[in-house]
Parts: structure tokens; C-alpha cells; sequence
């Protein structure tokens, strides 16, 4: 693994090479015209990079990111003729503006799912955009300033303009790199790829989601005061609420490629220098050329590359370091963890309780009057036939829905109804059956999303990341991308993640499904050494027979009630379950049977 | 502000509320079979103004005819529009991310759509000029402009036809299995690739034909789109995504909500009310009003 | 009729099907059973065309059908009832129908077919007119069994048709698909949970558990094997 020094100096690297080709750009440049370029090529990149962060590693689509760019133009410049306020500072003011908008227009926003929230937040700039045109403000021109024009942010030079788009350019590059080796940037990244999964693994979605959205509603304002004072000079409603802007922010970093700090540079670098040539040459014989560009990029980056060239480029380049198909050689000898807390007690104190607990959706009754205990140190089966309301009992002791009646408890505490990131913070893990890896993230990168709930700094969640895998036996796999995994693996790398969450209670939610004999046999000798360590198991399992050798007690439900509890043995021969799986008739006909 | 003044602005309201709602039941049916949000929705119209104006320049065809018309090629240019770029998009895993991908291609679409009009037809404003474009009805005290009455009529008229299409033919019906259950609807032998494609083109079609009507009394120009495509999100929004009776009465209600807000707010402020009534809908009751459950994301 | 051949099916990056074979003969009564998860509903939907195939082949009546999609193969005469009903919730009992027989050579015969099926399910034609989605799960059943006849199959995949009601509809709906088979011989392939119920009304039987065929037989001698509970039960 690289030294922190060494690490350092690959994250400064790119950082001063960027510098340096933007500065030797701006003294090598000549003619005016390509300064404008450049300058707008920034600008777009910086919009893009900042559009990225919710967009792009939130994986919230935003189509009213101009109202923010709209918001810093008009307050600096009103401020500069109402006031006399310079720029410099007004642009900071702009920018606490537009950080304000983003909560008061993230609060109810938010809760609102998918396509809804695209819509919703494409009405905001619809309605700044009116306000301002009422407003009387259809054409503010900055005033020319003579003497000392500096302080107004008015340079003759248009070297003066390409430094500092540069400069924040740079600021909001660096402002991503942070974000992305952050605990912030592995939390956004898991909710885009499964939000419920991520709340299972201590995530607060909410509180992420405001966070990149005030973070990314702060540059776009600073942006837009720049790009007023050196490309408009006049700022029109339509020019910094208008749809181009929301455009060419989404043509940069889909062109490019969303959820990295290379793809709006990228995607910017392609369409900015590209669509102001045509304009420049073609645009009065065929004016609207710009639009024409831009909608074409849009069709033919989401028909053959949705996922920006930046990453098809990495995926051919680097050939990925996808798993090759050899065979899995782990579970040979896995380290205990030398940080388990816990020490192994099999007093059979009751951890997790659940009284009397029933949910039911559109009259139908999924979960009644269900009762029991999960004890310290065993592993319990959860089982019944199709529909029997098991993930629906999970749902509810993991925080994800709210039981009409009843109770959980966790070590004698009421948790109903708490959110899933908190109870995964109490100490109880949830694993889901189907597997979403994050799949730009490796293996090790995948797993401290989980350490992240136990440990703020990045390198401490690598540490714990690589411990859970080790625990897991996964740590050939570390620095592997996810695609190409087995599914054994993806379900251990699932296992791990929630390991590394330092839960006492694990629910697993059919860790077998669509395993070969081999990888049942993998599973179950994994779970065993788990529960030997001192982890809880509950398992919701349809594969009965890995189950009946597993588990210590089962609890089987039926139509959403508990119809038997007790060891396999004794559960399998129970009467009431044997008509639950194969119907009344079989019971009296295998009882002939034998008569 | 006495009670007739009310009515009239009732009644306005009303008129070119009809219109919206043929405008919103072809977006209604598009996302209800495909689950596709065409964000080029409102382009279609616009091209279906140029070609009614067409006709009406060119060989002296009533708009209101010349709507009409325009149905059988915008059908056909749906049908082709779909071959061509929405199947890539469309019936893949990831619904969400689909639905993602779609919204920004179609926006795309768009924007080509807008720009290459402008560029070969030039953004000069046209208008159509019939005879009844500046005459009204007179309902006591009331003004109704007979156009925009017209307009309305023939709006009801095709609604009606696509009212009795989707109940009583088999196609129709197919394309509401389809959208109910694509799933099912394969094990019945529907073929609903096939179906996706019948109801962009429809779709388009009822758009480009309310686009015609709107040409008896709106300008044409190629922005006309911008202008529209967000009226028409907020009604079928409003109704219940995917609900097509539930798009017709939010096109209405747009119209009226168009309308009444002058009551309050002057002119330039208009939409302002259809935008803050879109806002209090996702953030209230994003369902709609004929609440149509989403089929699972 | 049907001979599926090595199927492999991968459903959401799991193996739910493994190199499963069966055969199935014109006219036979075919059931398929296991436990949940162990591949039933898969092995109908890669026969109708629903899910694709990783590995193998399917062939009907002597023809591959392995790349045609669900609604080519359905308008082969192949009819699927789905698990869990799946009517047209917004479409009315008669357009539910009328839907099961969009198939061109069922629709020339639609209206006999009709009062067939409104003679079977007595409650279909009292409530023709109502949205299939107010209706209850037994009648949604029904409903689904009916749509399924009105295509005139060749062969008819019947998933868990007792799944989530009650005793006495169970009662009704085995003893409808006993009549169907009498007066047609359809060729019928019945998934079900409800072993004996299912045993009582087929030919012949397969035994599915973690995607893999474990036990086939006629049906005297699934109804004497125990290991079908071993199966279940795992005990």
C-alpha cells in the first residue's frame, strides 16, 4: 500500500499539472477570442464539477442547477448597483444566497423520488427566471468602472479573466478530490447505487443529500458572478436562468463522464472550443448551431456512451483490474478480528426482541402478532413458505417500515421505528440478497463504506475495510473492481461491508440464494466462524437443508404468523409446518404413508 | 370584479385548457405504455404549427382541418422516432436510471428539434389568419373568441376518438394492457416493443394535432416549445402520472389555474402560478389526482 | 411437445436454473414442484419467453423456440398464467379477456370462447364489467385462468394458481383445472406449492430444489416417495 507521503504527492500531482496547462494556456494564448474560449471553456467545466456533486456522485439529477449560477450573478451585480459593493465580496455573498436556496429547496425536494425530483427542481429557475423579468431587472449592464477598475473585478486583459475562472476552477477540483477520498464521498456514492442499502449500512441519506447539494450550490454562484463580468456584461434573466446553462453544464459531464473530477474537464475541453468555433463561423448563416450541437451530444452521449467518455476510456485503458475467473481460495485461513469487541457470551441474553409486531400493506396482513427473541450468540433460522412475510419482518426490525402494533427492542432499549442508519450505529447489521457493489469503487473501497458508520478518517476506515475483509477471508479480492465477481464473492464482499460496521447482531437476508453446493458449504462455514467470534446471526434462508444444519433454533412463519419455534429437528417434524410448506392433504397422505 | 368578469375568466380558462389536454394526453399516453418522459414533447407541437401553417399558406387548408392532417405523418415520424432512438433506452434493467437517461436524450431531441427549426425556417413569427381568429361569441356577458372556441371543440373531438380507440378497439386496449403489465401483456401476444413505438407515434400525433389548433390563435415560432412542454408536465403531473383521463383534466385545470391566476397577479407573472401549483403537487400528492400507483421503481 | 434440454437460467446474478431437462408429451398433465427458490417460476417464464436462456434449448413441437420473444411464443398457442394473477388491474373482467385472446387464431373464435369461460367461472360474467383490479384474489384467479383459456392454448402454464387464498376457492380453482383437463386435454404444466393437490391431478411429476431436477416420476410413484418432503424440508 503507498505511504501517506507518497499518496500526497499522486493527489497534488494532477492538481499542478492542471495549474500548469492552464497557466501556460493563458500566457500562450494571442488572440482574444481563444482567451474567451478558454475562459468559458472554465466555466463550464467548473459548473460541471459542481453539478457533478449532486448529480454525479449523489446520483440525485438536477435540472435546476442554473438557479444557483442565476442567483450569484444577480446578487453580485444588484449589490454592485445598489450599493457600490465590490464584486469580490458580493460573488461571497452570492454564494451564502444560493447555499440557502439549496436547503430551502432540498428540504422538501428531497423526500421526493426519482423523477419527481428532477421535475420539481426544474420549476425553480422557471420561476426566478419570471420573478426577475418582473422584477424590472430584464437587462442589468455592469457599471463600467475607470479608475482602479480591479476592485469591480473589470480587467482589460482578458489574461486577467482566464487566471481566475482558472482559480476556481481549480478550487472546485480540489473541493471534489476532497469530497471523493472523504467519508462523505464513499456515503453519496453508496446511496446513488442503493439508497436502502446504504441506510442498512449507517448512511444518513437526508443529511448526505443536503450536504452535496449546499456544497454544490455554492461554486455555481461564485461562477456565475464571474462569468457576468466577463463574458455577459449585461446579465439578462434568460442568459444565467435560461436553459442553455443547465445544457451545457449536463453536455460537459455526460459528455465527459458524471461521478468523476476528469469528466466535466473532459467533456468541457471536447464541446466548449467545439460548438464556439461553429458558432463563430457558422452562426449567422445558421444561427441556433450552438443548440444543435449541444442537443446532439446529449442524444449521442445517452445512446452509445451514457457513461461519459472518461469512464469508457478508463475501462479500455487500464483493462480493468477485473477479477479473473480463477477459483475463490479464501476461507483457508481467515484472521479472527483483532479488534472484535465483543466478547463471546452464550448466556442466551436476549438481544433483539420483537412483541407482538404487525404490519400490514393495503389490507393485506403481512406480519401478525409476531413474537420472539433472537439470543446473544446463536444463530437463528427464520423460515416459511413464499410469502410468508419474512423480508417484511426484517424490514421492520431493521427500521425500514413502521408496525401497526408491537415492539422491537435491542438489549431491553425500544427501537421501533428508529431509521435504518441508526440502528446499523446500535450495532445491528443488515445484508439484502441481491448485491448492488458500487462498481467504480474496489473491493476494499466497496467494504469502508460500511467502516465509515465506526471511523471519520479515511485511512482509519481502510484499516477496519481491510480487517472485515481479512475476517472474511476476501483480501486477495481488495483492490479488484467488483464486475466480474462471483457471486460467492459479491455476497461475501456484502458480508464484509456489514462486518466492518462492528455490528453484535447480523440479519442476513438469503446470503444462499443462487450459490452452488460449493459456495453453500463457503457461506455457512464463514457464518459459523462469525458466530464463533461473538457475532448474532439471524438468517432468512428458503435453502432448508444448508439451514437445518446451521441453525441453532428456527422460527417459522406462515400467512405472517409464527406457527413453530424451536431446534431444526424438532421444527421439520412439526406437524403445523409440514402443512405450511406441503398442504393439509400431505400431512394425512404421508401418515398413510407410513401407516 | 363582478361575477360575469369571474365567468370570463372561467370560461378562457376552460377553452384553452381543452387544448392543453389534448397537448398532455399524448405525453399522458407515452409515459403510460413506455415510462418515458419526452421532454420533446412540446417541439412535435411546434413542428405540428409549422405544418398546419403550411397547409393553410400553401394550399388554403383551414387550421382546423389542417390539424387533422397533421396526425397521420406524426404518427408515422413517431414510429420512426422510436425505432430509431428510444428502443436503445428503453426496456432495460435499471428503471430509474432509465427514466434518467430518457428525460436528458429526449431533451436532446429537443434541442435539436428547436435549433435546426430556427436555423432553416428562421425565428420569425408566423400566424395564421382565419376569419374567426378575431371574432367572438357572445354568451350575455360574456366574450368568447371564436377560435380559441373552435380550438376547444375540435380538442374535446379528438379526445373523444382516443377515448373510444383506447376502449374499443384491440389496439387500444392492448396499449393500456401494455401499460398496466408489459409482462402479462407478452403472455397475451402482445407484442409490446411494438406497442411503445404505436404509442409514441400516437402520442405524437395528438400533440402536433393540438399544436395545429393552437396555430388559430397562438404565434408560431420555434421557442413556442419552451413555453408548453413545462404547462404540459405540470398537468399530467397534475393528474397522475401515467393516467390518461387524469392528464385531460389536468390540462384543464391548468387552463383554468392560467387563467385565475390573473385575478391575482399581473400578466408577466402568469405561469408563475402554474409553477408554484406544480411545486405544491410533487410536494403534496405526487401521485395526482387519479393517483395511479407507479408500477414499482 | 415440449422438450427443454441442459436449461440455465441466471435471474439477477443468481444460477436459479442448472442444466434442468424435461419432456412433456401432447396432451400430458405435467406438475412441477420444490420449494421456493428452487427455480419453479423461472422454468415457466424461460419456457413462455420472459427470461432469457444462458444455456440449452427449448423446443416446441419439433421447432426451437429458444429465441423468439414471449409474445411470438404465445402466439404459438403457448399461454401463461402467471404467479400472483397479474390481471390488467385498470382494464375491466371482459377487456381482461378479450386480451387473452389478442392471438390472431384465437380471436377469430373469440365469442364462443368467451361463453366457454363465462360458463366455468359463473362470477366472470356477473362482474364483466368491473375493473379487474376491485376484484378479489380468488376472482382475479379465475380471471387469470380464464384469460388464459381464452387464447385456445396448445399448452397452458399454469403458476401457483392457489397462491395466497383462501380453502374453499383452492377447492373451486383444482377442481376448474380437473374440468379443463376432462374436456380438452390441453397440455398442462402446473406449478404448485400444494403437493398432494397437485399430485392428485397430473400425469407425471418433476421435483425441483435449488434449480436443479432432484426427483421425477409418474405419479403413483411421487405419491409414494418421501423424499419429495426431504425436498421441502430439507429433513
Amino acid at each position: 500500500m503507498p505511504t501517506t507521503l507518497s499518496r500526497r504527492a499522486s493527489a497534488l500531482l494532477p492538481f499542478a499539472l492542471l495549474a500548469l496547462a492552464g497557466l501556460v494556456l493563458t500566457f500562450a494564448i494571442q488572440e482574444r477570442y481563444h482567451h474567451r474560449i478558454l475562459t468559458l471553456t472554465l466555466v463550464w467545466a467548473t459548473m460541471g464539477l459542481s453539478w457533478n456533486i449532486i448529480s454525479g456522485y449523489a446520483g440525485q439529477i438536477s435540472f435546476g442547477h442554473q438557479a444557483f449560477f442565476g442567483i450569484g450573478a444577480y446578487v453580485t451585480i444588484l449589490l454592485i448597483v445598489h450599493l457600490g459593493l465590490t464584486p469580490w465580496i458580493g460573488m461571497l455573498v452570492g454564494a451564502a444566497a444560493a447555499v440557502l436556496a439549496a436547503v430551502l429547496i432540498g428540504f422538501p425536494t428531497f423526500r421526493l423520488a426519482g423523477i419527481y425530483f428532477a421535475l420539481a427542481t426544474l420549476a425553480y429557475p422557471l420561476i426566478l427566471r419570471i420573478f426577475m423579468d418582473f422584477l424590472g431587472y430584464q437587462e442589468v449592464a455592469i457599471p463600467m468602472i475607470r479608475e482602479r477598475a480591479w476592485v469591480y473585478m473589470q480587467f482589460l486583459d482578458p489574461r486577467a479573466y482566464n487566471l481566475l475562472v482558472l482559480a476556481a476552477f481549480l478550487a472546485v477540483f480540489w473541493l471534489s478530490h476532497a469530497i471523493e477520498r472523504s467519508r462523505l464521498g464513499y456515503w453519496l456514492r453508496a446511496l446513488k447505487e442503493n439508497e436502502p442499502a446504504a441506510e442498512a449500512m449507517g448512511v444518513d441519506t437526508f443529511r448526505c443529500k443536503m450536504a452535496a447539494y449546499m456544497l454544490s450550490a455554492a461554486p455555481p454562484a461564485i461562477i456565475g458572478a464571474i462569468y457576468a463580468h466577463a463574458v455577459l456584461f449585461v446579465v439578462t434573466p434568460d442568459a444565467v436562468f435560461g436553459l442553455l446553462v443547465i445544457v451545457q453544464t449536463l453536455v460537459v459531464c455526460l459528455v465527459g463522464g458524471a461521478g468523476s473530477k476528469w469528466g466535466p474537464l473532459l467533456g468541457a475541453a471536447i464541446m466548449v472550443p467545439l460548438s464556439e468555433t461553429l458558432d463563430m463561423t457558422l452562426g449567422d448563416r445558421f444561427p441556433g448551431i450552438q443548440g444543435i450541437v449541444y442537443g446532439a451530444a446529449l442524444v449521442l452521449v445517452m445512446l452509445f456512451a451514457p457513461e461519459g467518455l472518461y469512464w469508457r476510456f478508463r475501462g479500455l485503458l487500464v483493462g480493468r483490474r477485473s477479477a479473473p475467473a480463477a477459483a475463490l481460495q479464501p476461507i483457508a485461513s481467515p484472521q479472527p478480528d483483532a479488534a472484535a469487541p465483543r466478547a463471546v457470551a452464550t448466556d442466551g441474553t436476549p438481544i433483539l426482541e420483537a412483541h407482538g409486531v404487525s404490519k400490514a400493506f393495503l389490507g393485506l396482513r403481512a406480519v401478525e402478532d409476531v413474537s420472539f427473541v433472537v439470543r446473544q450468540g446463536e444463530i437463528l433460522g427464520i423460515i416459511g413458505p413464499n410469502g410468508a412475510g419474512k423480508t417484511t419482518l426484517f424490514n421492520v426490525l431493521n427500521g425500514f417500515l413502521l408496525p401497526e402494533s408491537g415492539e422491537v427492542r435491542h438489549r431491553g432499549q425500544p427501537i421501533t421505528g428508529l431509521r435504518p442508519n441508526r440502528i446499523c450505529r446500535r450495532g445491528i447489521g443488515r445484508t439484502f440478497q441481491v448485491v448492488r457493489a458500487f462498481p467504480h469503487l474496489t473491493v476494499l473501497e466497496n467494504v469502508m463504506v460500511g467502516a465509515f458508520v465506526r471511523d471519520a478518517a479515511e485511512p482509519d476506515a481502510r484499516a477496519r475495510a481491510s480487517a472485515a475483509l481479512a475476517r472474511i477471508g476476501l483480501e486477495t479480492r481488495a483492490d479488484l473492481l467488483p464486475t466480474g465477481l462471483t457471486t460467492l464473492d459479491l455476497r461475501l464482499m456484502e458480508l464484509a461491508r456489514c462486518m466492518a460496521t462492528a455490528p453484535e447482531l447480523v440479519l442476513l437476508d438469503e446470503p444462499l440464494a443462487g450459490l452452488g453446493r460449493d459456495g453453500i458449504e463457503v457461506m455457512m462455514a464463514l457464518i459459523r466462524r462469525l458466530r464463533a467470534e461473538g457475532v448474532t446471526v439471524a438468517i432468512i434462508e428458503h435453502t432448508m437443508h444448508a439451514l437445518v444444519r446451521l441453525a441453532d433454533r428456527l422460527v417459522v412463519l406462515d400467512h405472517g404468523r409464527l406457527i413453530a419455534e424451536g431446534p431444526p429437528a424438532q421444527v421439520t417434524r412439526d406437524p403445523a409446518v409440514i402443512e405450511a410448506y406441503l398442504g393439509k392433504r400431505w400431512l394425512r397422505h404421508a401418515e398413510g404413508l407410513r401407516a | 370584479m363582478t361575477f360575469a368578469d369571474l365567468v370570463q375568466y372561467v370560461a378562457t380558462g376552460l377553452l384553452v385548457g381543452g387544448v392543453y389536454a389534448l397537448m398532455s394526453i399524448g405525453l399522458a399516453l407515452i409515459f403510460g405504455v413506455m415510462r418515458v418522459v419526452n421532454f420533446a414533447q412540446g417541439d412535435f407541437m411546434m413542428l405540428g404549427m409549422y405544418l398546419t401553417y403550411f397547409f393553410a399558406i400553401g394550399y388554403q387548408v383551414d387550421p382546423l382541418l389542417g390539424a387533422l392532417i397533421t396526425i397521420p405523418p406524426f404518427f408515422a415520424l413517431g414510429l420512426l422516432v422510436h425505432r430509431v432512438l428510444l428502443v436503445r433506452v428503453t426496456g432495460g434493467g435499471d428503471p430509474q436510471r432509465e427514466m434518467d437517461a430518457q428525460l436528458i436524450l429526449t431533451l436532446g431531441l429537443s434541442l435539436i428539434i428547436t435549433n435546426a427549426t430556427t436555423m432553416i425556417l428562421s425565428p420569425m413569427p408566423r400566424g395564421i389568419r382565419t376569419a374567426y381568429a378575431t371574432q367572438a361569441f357572445a354568451a350575455g356577458p360574456i366574450l368568447v373568441n371564436q377560435a380559441r372556441a373552435y380550438a376547444f371543440l375540435m380538442a374535446l373531438l379528438l379526445a373523444a376518438a382516443v377515448y373510444v380507440f383506447l376502449t374499443r378497439t384491440d389496439l387500444g386496449k392492448a396499449l393500456r394492457a401494455a401499460a398496466d403489465d408489459p409482462e402479462a401483456a407478452g403472455y397475451q401476444g402482445i407484442n409490446v416493443r411494438a406497442m411503445h413505438g404505436i404509442a409514441f407515434g400516437v402520442g405524437i400525433g395528438l400533440v402536433a394535432a393540438a399544436g395545429g389548433l393552437l396555430a388559430t390563435y397562438h404565434p408560431i415560432e420555434p421557442t413556442v416549445a419552451v413555453n408548453f412542454i413545462v404547462l404540459m408536465f405540470v398537468a399530467v403531473v397534475l393528474g397522475g402520472l401515467g393516467s390518461i383521463p387524469g392528464a385531460f383534466v389536468g390540462g384543464l385545470l391548468i387552463g383554468l389555474v392560467q387563467s385565475l391566476t390573473l385575478l391575482v397577479l399581473p400578466f408577466q407573472l402568469q405561469n408563475v402560478g402554474v409553477f408554484i401549483a406544480f411545486l405544491l403537487v410533487l410536494y403534496l400528492r405526487p401521485q395526482g389526482l387519479f393517483g395511479q400507483r407507479m408500477r414499482s421503481v | 411437445m415440449l422438450k427443454v434440454s441442459a436449461l440455465s437460467v441466471t435471474y439477477g446474478g443468481l444460477h436459479a436454473l442448472d442444466a434442468v431437462s424435461l419432456d412433456v408429451q401432447e396432451g400430458e398433465f405435467i406438475t412441477i414442484l420444490g420449494p421456493n427458490g428452487a427455480g419453479k417460476t423461472t422454468l415457466l417464464k424461460a419456457i413462455s419467453g420472459a427470461l432469457p436462456m444462458v444455456a440449452g434449448q427449448i423446443e416446441y413441437r419439433g421447432r426451437d423456440i429458444g429465441r423468439l420473444p414471449s409474445h411470438a411464443r404465445a402466439g404459438l398457442g403457448i399461454a401463461h398464467v402467471p404467479e400472483g394473477r397479474r390481471v390488467f388491474p385498470t382494464l375491466t373482467v371482459l377487456e381482461n379477456l378479450v386480451m387473452g385472446s389478442y392471438r390472431a387464431a384465437a380471436r377469430a373464435r373469440r365469442a364462443e370462447t368467451l361463453e366457454t369461460v363465462f360458463a366455468l367461472f359463473p362470477i366472470l360474467r356477473e362482474r364483466q364489467r368491473q375493473v379487474a383490479g376491485s376484484l378479489s384474489g380468488g376472482e382475479q384467479q379465475m380471471l387469470a385462468l380464464g384469460r388464459g383459456l381464452m387464447a385456445q392454448p396448445d399448452l397452458l402454464l399454469l403458476d401457483e394458481p392457489s397462491q395466497g387464498l383462501g380453502p374453499r376457492i383452492v377447492e373451486t380453482i383444482f377442481e376448474v383445472i380437473a374440468e379443463i383437463r376432462r374436456s380438452r386435454r390441453i397440455t398442462i404444466l402446473l406449478v404448485e406449492q400444494r403437493v398432494v393437490e397437485a399430485l392428485e391431478l397430473c400425469d407425471r411429476g418433476y421435483v425441483l430444489e435449488t434449480g436443479q431436477v432432484v426427483l421425477h416420476g409418474d405419479r403413483e410413484a411421487l405419491l409414494r416417495d418421501e423424499r419429495v418432503q426431504h425436498a421441502y424440508l430439507g429433513a
